[in-house]
């Protein structure tokens, strides 16, 4: 089974500024990290590999230093992975975003699953995964929180909403997006950590995976944002409850129930 | 343990490189440099797992990596409750090959990225584990492998605390390493019952204010603080208790404890 796994450096922290300008995060400065959600993908990528045999290949769009998260995800278990860095991507939205990336994965060939992470938590949009199955033409099942039968053709999972979960079988080549709840991401080792800073990671531009130059950067991207807001800053309180612990606790449920919280 | 105390042998806490360091390389050498020479002056190093929850290498696999010396009663490595089944039965296979001893168990702080060991994983019914299962897990799998030892906070309620206390001591722990502690903390009253060898942690970084969220009360930025001098004033005030060094300086503060404590 060939399965790819596409991965997104994003920032660590929630206290990120917005360029007036361009209306994009500024990302300069701001220790990044792989989406969390990314994590569990490739995970679910490498514990397939390791039942079914195969091969996990990570891939990502960015700038150069998004190779650290590539080289993250080789440490977790992947078995190589790619970095699509070109000028011709910058500006991508997620339309031309998962068209570059659906280019990567036709030139990698031969792939039977494609896993991402449901949404990347810096621009939270969850429409990447389901935008690389639209431009490869291919089924697609999101927020999967478990996979229950995988066969060489077919894979069943379940998908996750509101209410509960719809279980879904889903022809192959297909694209999963995953959530947290599908395993439990493994914490790489010092020796893994070491070879994949040693891995030969090849950069890939559009000319490599013969992308349309219009459908990539600003010219390819039909999404235009218009106004840009950060989220109001929560008011954190403190409050201390003092008394017996039998009176600490009835207070402490009475507040919470206030609160709506129980 | 307690022969280390009548041997007048320092506890050193040396942490481990954290995962995302950019630097990986230097920062293993300088772990090793610290290693090494805490081994040539016959102190014990202590080597710490996932501090403030910040992924970092487990103090096993580095030894192994870099082939450090394992000398038995110069050794103490920290294990937490943050670890699947598997790594935590990695660690203790690992340490008991390569002839490690001490182990100081610890519930520890979690993170989103690390994995907490679940009840069923140690074969208990509870809802989440802590030290005490933990405790009683490895003297289970490993009887007789480990000495194994605890934390004491003395900044708790002291019922609270006492009790915990009492329960790891039922689990199997062999001897306390309590909190930081700034000359001198009647809540170490209550550890004298138990009769265990007592390890004193001393705070060596300048930083006091650093001790805030550990004391449960804001010490202000800037707050004067003479690191060996306390060491002094608690070695006068517990004589028949060892210390354990946090935050060591290792080219200014190692030179001038080795003759404070004779």
């Amino acid at each position: 089974m060939k399965i790819v796994v596409c991965v997104k450096q994003v920032p660590g922290t929630a206290d990120v500024a917005i360029d007036p300008e361009t209306k994009r995060l500024k990302r300069e400065g701001v220790e990044a990290i792989m989406n969390p959600f990314d994590a569990y993908a490739v995970e679910q990528g490498c514990l397939l590999k390791e039942r079914f045999g195969g091969e996990v290949v990570v891939v990502s769009m960015g700038p150069p230093q998004a190779a650290a998260t590539v080289r993250e995800a080789l440490s977790c278990g992947a078995d190589r992975g790619v970095l699509l860095s070109d000028r011709a991507f910058a500006g991508s939205d997620t339309w031309a975003t998962s068209y570059a990336l659906s280019c990567a994965i036709r030139s990698i060939g031969g792939v039977d699953l494609v896993f991402c992470g449901k949404q990347a938590i810096d621009g939270d949009t969850a429409q990447v995964g389901p935008g690389i199955a639209a431009h490869l033409g291919w089924p697609q099942v999101t927020c999967v929180s478990r996979m229950t039968d995988v066969q060489p053709d077919a894979v069943t999972v379940h998908r996750m909403n509101e209410d509960g979960y719809d279980i879904v079988r889903v022809l192959l080549p297909a694209v999963i997006t995953v959530v947290k709840d599908l395993n439990t991401p493994r914490v790489p080792t010092l020796r893994s950590r070491l070879a994949s800073r040693k891995a030969t990671l090849p950069v890939w531009t559009a000319a490599t995976v013969a992308a349309d130059p219009a459908a990539l950067g600003l010219e390819g991207s039909p999404t235009r944002v218009v106004k840009i807001n950060p989220p109001p800053a929560r008011n954190k309180t403190t409050v201390q409850i003092r008394g017996t612990a039998d009176e600490c606790a009835a207070r402490l449920v009475h507040e919470l129930r206030l609160k709506s919280l129980l | 343990m307690q022969q280390h105390i009548d041997r007048k042998v320092y506890h050193i806490e040396i942490l481990t490189p954290k995962q995302n360091s950019e630097k990986l390389e230097e920062d293993l050498q300088t772990f090793e440099q610290k290693f090494r020479r805490v081994m040539d002056e016959g102190h014990m190093a202590c080597i710490t797992d996932n501090p403030m929850g910040m992924l970092s290498f487990q103090g096993t696999e580095m030894i192994q990596e870099l082939g450090l010396p394992v000398l038995p009663e110069q050794l103490m490595i920290h294990l937490n409750t943050f670890h699947t089944k598997a790594d935590l039965d990695g660690i203790l296979a690992t340490a008991k090959q390569l002839g490690i001893a001490y182990f100081l168990i610890v519930s520890g702080d979690g993170s989103e990225r690390l994995p907490r060991l679940k009840g069923s994983d140690v074969g208990y019914e509870v809802e989440s584990v802590t030290s005490v299962e933990l405790l009683k897990y490895i003297r289970r799998e490993y009887p007789g492998a480990f000495h194994l030892g605890v934390a004491f906070n003395p900044y708790e309620p002291a019922e609270h605390e006492v009790e915990k206390l009492r329960r790891k001591v039922d689990a199997g722990a062999e001897f306390v390493i309590t909190q930081p502690i700034i000359e001198k903390h009647d809540g170490l009253g209550a550890l004298v019952p138990f009769g265990l060898p007592v390890v004193i942690e001393c705070w060596m970084s300048k930083k006091l204010s650093l001790l805030s969220e550990c004391v449960g009360y804001e010490i202000p930025e800037g707050t004067p603080y003479d690191p060996p001098g306390n060491l002094r004033i608690l070695i006068a005030n517990y004589p028949r208790y060892g210390f354990y060094l946090s935050i060591l300086g290792f080219k200014t503060q190692l030179p001038l404890i080795r003759d404070l404590w004779k």
